[in-house]
């Protein structure tokens, strides 16, 4: 996987460290992302995985440290659309149904080519959940359909903060395949994770974040 | 791979906005009553006095309908920031302005449209003369789009705190005053017979600059709310 990776990495971080209030919240890190390659994000509940994580976005301001996108300083205006975030709060509308949340994200992000609205639910395993309303899914569910976002925009970089969660065995191993699909195109991802997970395309970088 | 354009997007967003809207329409009609509510009572509370009711007429519709959509401006951002909508948003490749722009339009279309609409039957309750008609409508057309994109300024502005509801409504007031003068100064020279299209103009002239300016303080303000 490296040998084709370019010279300047997607994503880098130089002595990146983030303070709430004067308390330090981790740092300093130092990392590289290449295009086609994977990390996971280790660490304990707390230990500022997703902090990291919106910092990366440009959600949370850089103030020690620096984070370079594609060998420049990272901007909103400059990784815009290369770029998907799938954190916590899934960002699905629960009055809608899975079909309607795609149809305003493909509205917002651009579409990628390949699978339509339908493919993708059939991927993520929700085949015939399209019209329900997110509400009445289940959490394993509404993780489902936000997964089928990254299968259906243009983005370079997943950032995903804990895709685990909530999913059951197949789901996780789902997760596992969408991430080796994507790294195999030529993408890359960053994913957080405080359990163990096993990928079968290799073993990936690990930051390991001391809480 | 193809880019989203910015025509596309902003359809997206809007039709999104107005579906949920739809779906949740018992939270449409909450200010449509209450301005009903409270049009109905005035009477009562004055007693049958038809010149007294018609002087007052037009300030009353006036003040019935900003304040019902004070009602729901509050949860003009709440949803979207809750469920992680927002930061969709602010990460897509997006101007994010304009993207406001529309979520206060889709606002304003399902807060104060309904409220214009049954504006002239408020006003005849209170036996408005219908000379003043026309001025009391072109007032809200105009004060209601006003109010929307500066209470959006605001609501983004303490969109990170808690019960921003109170802080809201403090800092709404003293820019409510403005567009309650000349829209009252509208309705008053309207009801005496005199041209009222001066203080009309000002507020078309408001309206314009907060089109504007209230989409761009909106997306720096949300952006600030977003970075804690």
């Amino acid at each position: 996987m490296t040998a084709t990776a370019p010279a300047t990495p997607l994503l880098e971080a130089r002595a990146l460290r983030f303070h709430r209030q004067d308390e330090p919240v981790f740092g300093p890190l130092d990392f590289r992302l290449h295009a086609g390659e994977l990390t996971l994000i280790e660490g304990d509940n707390g230990s500022g995985k997703t902090t990291l994580m919106r910092l990366l976005t440009g959600l949370l301001r850089t103030e020690h440290g620096e984070l370079l996108w594609r060998g420049e300083p990272l901007r909103h205006e400059r990784c815009a659309g290369e770029v998907v975030f799938l954190g916590h709060q899934l960002g699905l509308k629960a009055e809608l149904s899975p079909r309607e949340n795609l149809r305003v994200a493909i509205g917002l992000y651009g579409r990628r080519e390949g699978p339509d609205i339908d493919a993708a639910l059939a991927r993520v395993g929700l085949a015939g959940y399209g019209d329900e309303a997110v509400r009445r899914l289940s959490a394993g569910q509404k993780k489902r359909a936000a997964l089928a976002r990254l299968l259906l925009v243009p983005a370079v970089l997943w950032l995903l903060d804990e895709p685990y969660a909530n999913l059951d065995r197949t789901g996780i191993e789902l997760v596992n395949r969408l991430l080796e699909a994507h790294v195999a195109a030529g993408g890359a991802a960053l994913v957080t994770s405080h359990g163990a997970v096993s990928f079968h395309g290799g073993a990936p970088q690990r930051i390991r974040m001391h809480g | 791979m193809s880019r989203a354009p910015l025509s596309r997007a902003c359809a997206a967003l809007l039709r999104r906005d107005l579906v949920l809207a739809w779906r949740q329409r018992g939270d449409i009609a909450l200010p449509v009553l209450y301005a009903l509510i409270v049009a109905t009572l005035f009477p009562f509370a004055l007693g049958p006095d038809l010149a007294l009711l018609q002087r007052i007429a037009g300030g009353v519709v006036l003040l019935t309908v900003l304040l019902a959509m004070l009602l729901a401006l509050d949860g003009l951002f709440r949803g979207d920031l809750e469920d992680g909508s927002l930061e969709q948003l602010v990460l897509s490749p997006q101007p994010l302005a304009p993207m406001l722009g529309m979520k206060i339009l889709a606002h304003w279309l399902t807060t104060a449209l309904p409220l214009i609409v049954i504006a002239p039957l408020l006003a005849s309750l209170l036996h408005l003369p219908a000379a003043a008609m026309p001025a009391l409508l072109l007032a809200l057309l105009l004060a209601t789009p006003l109010v929307s994109l500066l209470g959006a300024v605001l609501v983004a502005l303490t969109a990170g705190t808690r019960r921003s509801g109170m802080l809201l409504a403090l800092m709404l007031l003293p820019l409510c005053v403005p567009v309650m003068i000349f829209a009252a100064g509208a309705l008053a020279a309207a009801q005496q017979g005199l041209p009222w299209t001066a203080p009309i103009a000002w507020l078309g002239a408001a309206l314009a600059l907060a089109v504007v300016l209230a989409p761009l303080a909106c997306a720096a303000a949300l952006r600030i709310a977003l970075d804690a």
